[in-house]
């Protein structure tokens, strides 16, 4: 019946623009909850990347644009409460050199790569994003001296981060509001 | 994990690695050369050439101020220099700590402030050649 389909429809739809907000304010509320917490190493521009368990786990049950919504509103509203909106190009920058990287490998690595990997990749990639865009900025590209520690420690911490985003989504799986939304294999 | 994590992983601490070696190896020699002679860090402020300032051993302290009235306070001791103080939002600039070697930097994103540690012959730091 259409119309019956017209309503399943809907409320997929509705479901989803649920998940994403719910998502968004989890990974807001992590973002600050990071600016709290101060890193023992002394490499600059070192993060948690905690909010990075929100995105993974939204392309881990969404499609990439809905990811790439969230990562928008994430990196926004984060930046107005947190007041470093001159900062916003960096965060941004990171966060989507990251969503593209992990989308990417998502793709192509289904099956052969876990949260786990992504979630490394990812990492990295969000601190590649942030110096390029500190490159942009000061003209000079001695700020790439950081990726290297910053690799390492993203290797650390992304490993952390993936494993929290498998808890995450073995939870997440069992509840209805997700149910249609389990991808059937990964 | 799987077998391409492990792969994954790999990849990355390889090429972190690749570029971290050559970096120590170059900097043991490069200090060396400069013996004699005071590096100088080159303070620029939203890309305008703010200050150069030598770094000897006299303890000196410079605070910046920028166009909307912030601030960031640098001070110079032993050859080196290092960001004490900023009313920025992050304090990662803080976290960059004392550098004394040739292209050593202190950045500070909010601020656009940028501490580029240079040789007084003008010569470029070590790396360069590998990124650009």
């Amino acid at each position: 019946m259409p119309s019956s389909d017209n309503l399943t429809d809907s409320s997929l739809r509705l479901k989803k623009t649920v998940i994403i907000a719910i998502f968004s304010a989890v990974a807001v509320v992590l973002g600050i909850i990071e600016s709290f917490i101060p890193l023992p190493f002394a490499v600059p521009g070192a993060k948690l990347g905690l909010a990075n368990v929100m995105v993974l786990t939204c392309l881990y049950f969404l499609r990439g644009r809905d990811a790439f919504a969230l990562i928008i509103l994430k990196t926004v509203i984060t930046s107005l409460i947190l007041g470093t909106f001159s900062a916003f190009l960096f965060s941004f920058l990171g966060a989507v050199f990251s969503f593209v990287v992990m989308y990417g490998l998502m793709k192509i690595g289904r099956g052969r790569i876990s949260l786990i990997g992504i979630s490394v990749v990812g990492g990295v990639a969000h601190n590649a994003g942030q110096l390029t865009a500190a490159v942009m900025v000061f003209k000079t590209s001695k700020i790439f001296y950081y990726l290297p520690p910053l690799m390492l420690l993203g290797v650390v911490t992304g490993v952390f981060i993936g494993i929290a985003v498998k808890y995450v989504v073995q939870a997440l799986s069992k509840q209805s509001l997700f149910e249609p939304f389990v991808p059937e294999t990964y | 994990m799987k077998r391409g994590d492990i792969i994954l992983i790999g990849v990355v601490i390889v090429a972190a690695l690749a570029f971290m070696v050559p970096k120590w190896l170059f900097q043991n020699s490069s200090e060396n050369l400069h013996n004699g002679e005071n590096l100088v860090a080159v303070i620029t402020v939203n890309g305008e050439h703010y200050k150069s300032v030598e770094l000897t051993d006299k303890e000196q302290e410079i605070k910046i101020t920028t166009a909307d009235g912030h601030y960031n306070l640098l001070k110079v001791h032993d050859h080196g220099i290092e960001m004490i103080d900023a009313d920025c939002p992050d304090k990662v600039c803080l976290t960059f700590g004392f550098v004394n070697r040739n292209g050593d930097t202190i950045v500070c994103l909010p601020h656009r402030v940028l501490v580029e540690i240079v040789s007084p012959t003008g010569e470029e730091g070590d790396l360069d050649a590998v990124v650009g």
